[in-house]
């Protein structure tokens, strides 16, 4: 085993720290404090991406033959670290994480040399077009069509949970092209250049946090080119499996997640506690931050079995019980900051939530963060595969008598 | 970094894995456990003939200079086989302390022909040490009572922790035929011999180096040693629990079919893997010497948290056979809850953690 940091390594973290605290806009670390979700605020978070990109750190977990940083899993931890060590907006993960790594893996040449730049530079944003109102957790039971037509596809039906549709510029779907055979068996994945074709309407959807961050996507008549097509037509069910793998797993998330523990920390600190004294003091709420330190050590533990390539890291099950781990973890964190903002997550602060809004939170940050956070980390044992799901596909790696 | 056993670990493991299935199989370890002894000397002995006993002793006392990997690797498999031989007290923990002390003690420890046992444990429970009873005198004497000593029954020395003159904890080596040492013995729920001490105005030596750094290792490499035990005990159960629910059948089809089953195994999975990963984490920063006492509470939390979860669905999807003392799987339990108790429980760890202790 190996555990030391070297000199060269402290050395890049320094390189990073000193970076990421000058070159991010106060705007653009106003959009961090305000992350109440995976997603960050769009247009502060895609300007951080150009940033990051002209300095060619864009994409730490991509080969460097297509524009990523080459750096070593420990370099890539250690900036992971510095960067939520200062509450900047993740990168959104749809290009960078999914649809980028996946036309690496499948995408034709031409595709890789249309795509990925944009991609990269964050000129686009590529929603996800997977679910429908008949198809969550049973996908592959999909029904939006797209019948071959010369040399286009027409596309019916309607596609939902397309995060941030409203303000992409492209989209990647998954389309029914046969009826034929097992249900797996007759879809194809698609790339979409626009979101703006004719016959395509967009409606978002608010929010339990009281955000429109989701939409729904309609297509009536909607011609698109075949050339968008990853992998072969009837085929798209392995395509989609393949981005799966990427968008589980890849970049650490435990630095995040202790950061959101410090801040917790912080702010049960400066809480009275309805037992009296702070909550930091209070020795039932001592006992439940301590098991969820506990619990995001072992998953930061897993992470690294998972990042330095462990027997642990190569089960089958890896990605899913990443998913459910990280999900579960997400909610727990949430679920402690909304006890420690108690009344004071109660008011409405939709206008203060908003990036330059001008309007200064009722209470602390903490308190303005803590219920949107609580609200729409609901999503995360349910989104990308419910928990449910998740679970059953755990167990099916286990020894069989 | 890098978290995987070195390929002499591997080969290690290996060997003591084939050794154990040879000789520990569950029928041969009940009759182990039946025996006078409560102990195998054959066992021990091929122990020592593998290099085990030598294994944990710096290579200036006679032994191979093992690591706390070595330790985790080794207690893991131990735990797999609910092994009753106290190889981590004796030889991981106590030897090498022994022997630096009083280096004419080391050859009797090195052949097996001798066992040392490590004396901490009090009252309710010694998780901190500053809450040690057990006191040396003006005079230089040990005078308290120390509880769930292992291999206390039979061991020939005794490393013991006390409250020095000057009030701070520290070891003291305490011959096994000492005038004033009573034992009282018997047989843990998990099947070890052990026994509680009773120190009367007795002799003793202070353990050779640091007294306060001497301690802290003595007991981190206890408590890591203790949850590779446990860790390993979990996932012989999870292996046993799987295969069980995918034969076991009920209303005409395996029970793992029923979806509240499977998602158990699922959450018995998940509660392995966590805590197998901070354990291999937390074997990486002792070997590197950056475990803090954080890190060890961290460990030690989640071992007796994930394991008695792990444990009790065990029995739950066992059922009925879960029950009885013929089946392995109560024994697995009470290993895990055994190792919990020691050295502070999850829920002591846990609010310690909170208070950022």
């Amino acid at each position: 085993m190996d555990i030391a940091f070297s000199a060269e390594l402290e050395a890049f973290r320094r390189e990073v720290a000193a970076f990421l605290d000058t070159a991010p806009t106060p705007e653009i670390r106003e959009a961090g404090a305000k992350t109440t979700s995976v997603f960050a605020p769009f247009e502060q978070v895609m300007a951080w991406q150009k940033i990051l990109h002209a300095k060619g750190w864009a994409a730490p977990g991509w080969p460097k033959e297509y524009g990523g940083t080459g750096w070593s899993v420990e370099q890539r931890y250690i900036f992971a670290e510095e960067y939520w060590a200062r509450d900047l907006p993740p990168l959104l993960p749809n290009g960078l994480g999914m649809v980028g790594p996946l036309l690496m893996e499948l995408g034709t040449e031409e595709q890789k040399a249309k795509y990925l730049p944009g991609i990269l530079s964050g000129e686009d944003y590529w929603t996800q077009g997977y679910s429908e109102p008949g198809a969550g957790s049973d996908l592959a039971s999909l029904s939006c069509s797209a019948v071959a037509d010369g040399d286009d596809y027409v596309i019916n039906g309607s596609k939902i949970w397309t995060t941030l549709a409203h303000k992409a510029n492209r989209m990647f779907m998954l389309v029914r092209t046969s009826r034929e055979g097992k249900k797996q068996q007759g879809i194809t994945f698609l790339l979409l250049d626009r979101v703006d074709y004719p016959g395509m309407e967009i409606r978002p959807i608010v929010g339990l946090d009281g955000v429109p961050e989701q939409c729904e996507v309609f297509f009536t008549n909607v011609r698109v080119p075949q050339s968008g097509r990853v992998g072969a037509e009837n085929d798209g069910w392995t395509v989609a499996k393949a981005l799966l793998k990427h968008e589980r797993g890849g970049s650490a998330q435990s630095p995040a997640m202790y950061r959101k523990l410090d801040q917790l920390r912080a702010a049960a600190a400066a809480t009275a506690s309805p037992n009296g004294g702070t909550f930091a003091a209070d020795p039932v709420f001592q006992r439940d931050l301590g098991e969820l330190e506990a619990e995001i050590a072992a998953y930061a533990a897993f992470e690294k079995m998972v990042l330095t390539g462990h027997p642990i890291g190569r089960d089958p099950a890896m990605p899913s019980m990443n998913k459910v781990m990280s999900s579960e973890l997400a909610q727990r964190v949430s679920v402690l900051m909304t006890r420690v903002a108690g009344l004071n997550g109660l008011p409405l602060q939709l206008g203060a939530l908003e990036v330059d809004s001008g309007i200064a939170p009722l209470g602390s940050m903490h308190d303005l963060v803590a219920m949107p956070y609580y609200l729409n980390s609901r999503a995360t044992t349910i989104y990308a595969g419910t928990n449910e799901v998740q679970r059953d596909l755990i167990a099916r790696t286990l020894p069989v008598g | 970094m890098d978290f995987t056993f070195t390929p002499e670990q591997q080969m290690l493991t290996d060997s003591l894995s084939r050794l154990l299935g040879q000789h520990y199989a569950f029928d041969q370890r009940r009759k182990i456990v039946a025996s006078p002894e409560g102990r195998s000397t054959r066992v021990w002995n091929e122990l020592r003939d593998m290099g085990l006993l030598a294994l944990p002793l710096p290579e200036s006392l006679g032994g191979l200079g093992g690591s706390i990997v070595d330790v985790v690797a080794i207690g893991e498999l131990m735990g797999r086989h609910i092994v009753v031989e106290p190889w981590l007290t004796s030889a991981a923990v106590a030897a090498a302390v022994v022997a630096a002390t009083d280096p004419a003690r080391a050859e009797a420890l090195l052949d097996g022909s001798a066992l040392a046992a490590l004396a901490h444990e009090e009252g309710a429970g010694t998780a901190d040490p500053a809450t040690i009873a057990t006191r040396i005198d003006a005079a230089g004497r040990l005078t308290g009572e120390k509880a769930l000593v292992i291999a206390g029954d039979a061991a020939s020395v005794f490393i013991v922790s006390a409250k020095g003159a000057d009030g701070a904890p520290a070891l003291y080596l305490v011959d096994g035929a000492a005038e004033g040492l009573t034992r009282q013995s018997f047989t843990t729920i998990d099947g070890r011999r052990a026994a509680h001490l009773r120190f009367a105005s007795v002799a003793v030596t202070p353990v050779a180096g640091d007294p306060a750094a001497v301690l802290r290792e003595v007991l981190a490499t206890a408590l890591i040693g203790f949850s590779a035990e446990a860790v390993g005990a979990m996932g012989a159960l999870l292996e046993t629990t799987a295969t069980y629910a995918s034969t076991r059948k009920q209303f005409g089809v395996p029970i793992a079919s029923f979806q509240v089953i499977a998602h158990r195994l699922a959450d018995m999975k998940l509660a392995y893997v966590k805590a197998r990963s901070l354990l291999l984490h937390t074997a990486a920063l002792a070997e590197a010497g950056v475990a803090s006492a954080r890190e060890l509470s961290l460990l030690k939390a989640q071992v007796g948290r994930l394991g008695r979860q792990l444990g009790e669905s065990a029995v739950q999807i066992h059922g009925g056979v879960g029950m009885t003392d013929e089946l392995s799987v109560g024994h697995y339990l009470k290993r895990i809850l055994f190792v919990d108790a020691l050295l502070g429980g999850a829920d002591y760890h846990l609010q310690r953690i909170g208070a950022g202790v």
